[in-house]
């Protein structure tokens, strides 16, 4: 195993890992390095080891350790995220940070909690909804997903287009960086103008430029009241439209999804809602402590729909008829995985974002190019944060199904970067999106380069992602599928 | 991306599509009781599918430690329901086992193993509700496909020759000493609930609370898995900590994934009932209730319900 720096790597030292973890901590065996080799994304590699970290001072040793034997160290949360960031390219140790899983403090007066990074997004809004408080930035995977993760890949969800992303949420972080030093970044306090902001700078640095082991993190209180809503459209366009001119009328909406013909046909089939067959549909919703003012941004909504052509409108605050607008977005995710037995659905170009006059255009051509390259693809997404999703669906056996998704992901970036437009919203790059993403932040790579240098010369942490990535994923890789000719 | 070499397993071969099909979301992490209990990533479901891959594409010798994996299963099938993709994981990990036995390697995981103590008695291979227990050429044997570790065997044998070795926190003894653990260390400590299954707890699931935030709650939960084996001593062991009450959550009448662990409970507490009233406790304090896979809302609220009567009766004098 040669490190991309040429430097030859020297193997791990278990008992040196036993010593610092003790021998109930740490992973050698292949077939739970094996498991540890995969995350939601379509590659695999295997680590040389896994440790599990209780306290910051073990994650210091590590750090210390390996950084003088060079050898490559990945943190990894829930493993859930989707595009490769915790796959060990070139081996190493996976620092699974699950057991660092305490919830510090929740401290009402000062409006923050400190919580660990294996803490479970779910788990922090369990914790805080007594005290009538959310932590929002919540995405589809809050089940699974951790706090370390989820600020490793600056994470967000359907509330995104109103509470904002991760990295508006974090106030401060303690964080180990590669030679085992231990910083504290940021503050507790809402603002601060105090120089650089490096805690983020950390949010969305997949795990590369340092470990963090304590964040400080900003929460709301749950709102009184939700109302939902939901509306057809017959053209896509038409429901494009709606989306820029809500976004653009001063209306806050706390979520505004889009779900297109494609998505809603894979939902009928294999959940049988019966859901309305149009080109498009929007749901959006706002929320607040107030009905009136609940009311008034609904209704607003309501209105720019009408005018652009939208059809079935209902609004609702009722819980269970909410629960039932959302149900064609809620079951999508399933619905696609099992809309055909001999398909998979790979999460490729997944979580791109453009600008609110291209949503209707950026899924037109989604639908453009599946056609053209013989595979299923979807629209669907966080329209109000300008974030579209879009699943792949093919036989991941076949080799020539590789081959057109990899043409149909190219073209599509190609777009995206056409209209200024960005190559991921909330997945992060990893490796499955690097090609893209060198190409859309190719002025600024050297210094992306040199930030990674200057904080972690040795070049142990998390190496081969983002910037790093390899020119072709598909075959730099190892793919978890059995891919035959 | 070359044509990976095939080993032979015969059985999991039919799945190789299914397990592609597996979009590793990890959302049956949360329900999975290998999970919650050794919080390692590779024991759960999701990483079971990932050996499952690696030894059908050969990427993963079929060792001790790989076989341990897919052995090692409750059988509960909450991973089932969480599946986005609707993989049918438990009928994989059968098949796996078929392959895995024809090679010599059949755990025992999870499987209940027999102690020479046994009398041979045969109570143990009419209760299995899998057909799972026999009497072969050693004694009363398990079939280690079969099995599916519901631990009924375990609760049913007068000589206590019935085992679950590994059985990862469901035991008897663990969950004797972890409820008389939170009963002494919590002054406001009334009821102990025992639960047959993760997919209904409503507590945090993978994350731990400050002191501040947990040292006066006045419950626990515990999961036992299936509720077929609990026994009459763990569940009057909280009485002998000072426990105001004991709360058994069941699967629903016809929604036991071991076709009648819910019944044997529901039997089991209803004779303890007549103990607790000859020795003058209020046979209220301990209860059983249905809840269906899932519905952590009901259950908060039967605990809650549950509660409110223990206030009302007070601490046992």
């Amino acid at each position: 195993m040669i490190h991309q720096k040429g430097i030859p790597m020297k193997s791990v030292d278990e008992s040196k890992l036993r010593e610092i973890f003790g021998d109930n901590n740490v992973k050698t065996d292949p077939s739970d390095l094996y498991a540890f080799g995969s995350d939601s994304s379509v590659h695999h590699a295997m680590p040389w080891a896994v440790v599990r970290p209780d306290t910051t001072e073990q994650v210091q040793k590590l750090m210390a350790y390996a950084n003088d034997a060079l050898i490559p160290v990945i943190p990894r949360g829930g493993g859930s995220g989707m595009c490769g960031q915790t796959v060990p390219i070139y081996g190493g140790i996976i620092l699974d940070m699950k057991r660092m899983n305490r919830i510090l403090e929740i401290n009402l007066p000062d409006v923050y909690c400190r919580v660990e990074p294996g803490v479970v997004d779910d788990d922090l809004n369990l914790a805080l909804k007594p005290h009538g408080m959310f932590y929002p930035p919540t995405p589809a995977s809050s089940r699974i997903a951790t706090i370390g993760g989820e600020i490793a890949n600056n994470a967000s969800g359907v509330r995104s287009v109103k509470y904002g992303a991760t990295r508006d949420a974090v106030l401060g972080m303690k964080v180990v960086m590669p030679n085992g030093d231990l910083v504290t970044l940021g503050a507790h306090t809402r603002v601060e103008a105090s120089g650089y902001q490096l805690h983020k700078l950390m949010v969305g640095s997949e795990g590369t430029l340092g470990i963090v082991v304590e964040a400080t993190l900003n929460f709301v209180p749950i709102p009184e009241y939700r109302c939902m809503g939901i509306a057809n459209f017959d053209d896509l366009s038409h429901a494009g439209g709606a989306i820029g001119a809500i976004m653009s009328s001063g209306a806050t909406p706390s979520m505004l999804e889009l779900v297109d013909s494609v998505a809603i046909k894979a939902v009928n089939k294999t959940m049988n809602l019966g859901l309305k067959e149009v080109a498009a549909s929007l749901i959006f919703e706002a929320d607040g402590m107030v009905k009136e003012a609940v009311d008034y941004e609904i209704n607003k909504m309501k209105e720019i729909c009408t005018k652009h052509h939208g059809s079935d409108i209902k609004t609702s605050y009722d819980p269970k008829e909410r629960a039932k607008i959302f149900m064609g977005r809620k079951k999508l995710f399933p619905a696609l995985s099992k809309y055909d037995d001999n398909l998979s659905s790979t999460s490729l170009a997944d979580d791109m974002a453009v600008p609110y006059s291209k949503m209707a255009e950026m899924a037109g051509k989604i639908h453009e190019v599946a056609k053209k390259n013989n595979i299923i693809m979807t629209a669907y997404g966080h329209c109000g944060s300008g974030c579209m999703h879009t699943k792949i669906l093919m036989d991941t056996n076949r080799e020539d199904q590789w081959a057109s998704a990899k043409k149909a992901i190219t073209e599509i970036y190609e777009y995206v970067r056409s209209v200024n437009g960005t190559t991921s919203a909330e997945h992060g790059i990893g490796l499955s999106k690097a090609e893209s993403f060198k190409v859309e932040k190719a002025d600024s790579l050297k210094l992306l380069q040199t930030i990674k240098q200057a904080l972690d010369p040795n070049n142990i942490l998390n190496p081969g992602k983002l910037m790093q990535a390899p020119e072709d994923w598909v075959t730099a890789t190892g793919l978890r599928y059995a891919v035959h000719n | 991306m070359e044509t990976k070499e095939k080993t032979r397993f015969k059985h999991l071969e039919k799945w190789e599509s299914t397990l592609s099909a597996c979009i590793r979301c990890g959302y049956c992490f949360e329900h999975c009781p290998m999970f919650k209990y050794t919080g390692w990533e590779s024991d759960a479901p999701r990483a079971k599918l990932i050996t499952a891959f690696g030894l059908l594409s050969g990427e993963l010798e079929p060792t001790k430690m790989a076989a341990d994996k897919i052995f090692n299963c409750f059988y509960c099938k909450r991973c089932e329901a969480a599946c986005s993709s609707g993989v049918t994981l438990t009928e994989v990990f059968t098949d796996a086992k078929k392959d895995l036995v024809e090679m010599g390697l059949k755990g025992p995981g999870t499987t209940s193993v027999t102690y020479l103590n046994c009398a041979r008695c045969l109570v143990c291979v009419k209760a299995c509700p899998h057909e799972a227990r026999f009497h072969g050429e050693d004694g009363i044997e398990t079939d280690p496909i079969k099995c599916q570790a519901c631990g009924i065997c375990v609760e049913v044998c007068p000589a206590g020759a019935a085992k679950i070795e590994n059985n990862f926190g469901t035991g008897r003894e663990d969950l004797i000493a972890e409820s008389s653990r939170f009963l002494s260390t919590h002054a406001s400590a009334k009821a102990i609930v025992f639960a047959c299954n993760w997919s209904y707890f409503p507590d945090l699931q993978a994350s731990r609370l400050p002191e501040s935030e947990t040292h006066d709650k006045d419950y626990e939960i515990y999961v036992n898995m299936c509720a077929g084996r609990l026994e009459s001593q763990l569940l009057m062991a909280p009485f002998l900590n000072k426990a105001w009450g004991v709360l058994v959550a069941s699967c629903p009448e016809d929604e036991c994934q071991h076709k009648n662990g819910n019944t044997r409970a529901k039997k089991l507490v209803e004779s303890l009932k007549s103990t607790l009233e000859r020795v003058n406790i209020d046979p209220a304090r301990l209860q059983v209730v249905e809840i269906p896979a899932g519905d952590k809302t009901l259950f908060q609220a039967e605990i809650d319900t549950f509660i409110d009567r223990l206030n009302s009766m007070g601490p046992i004098r």
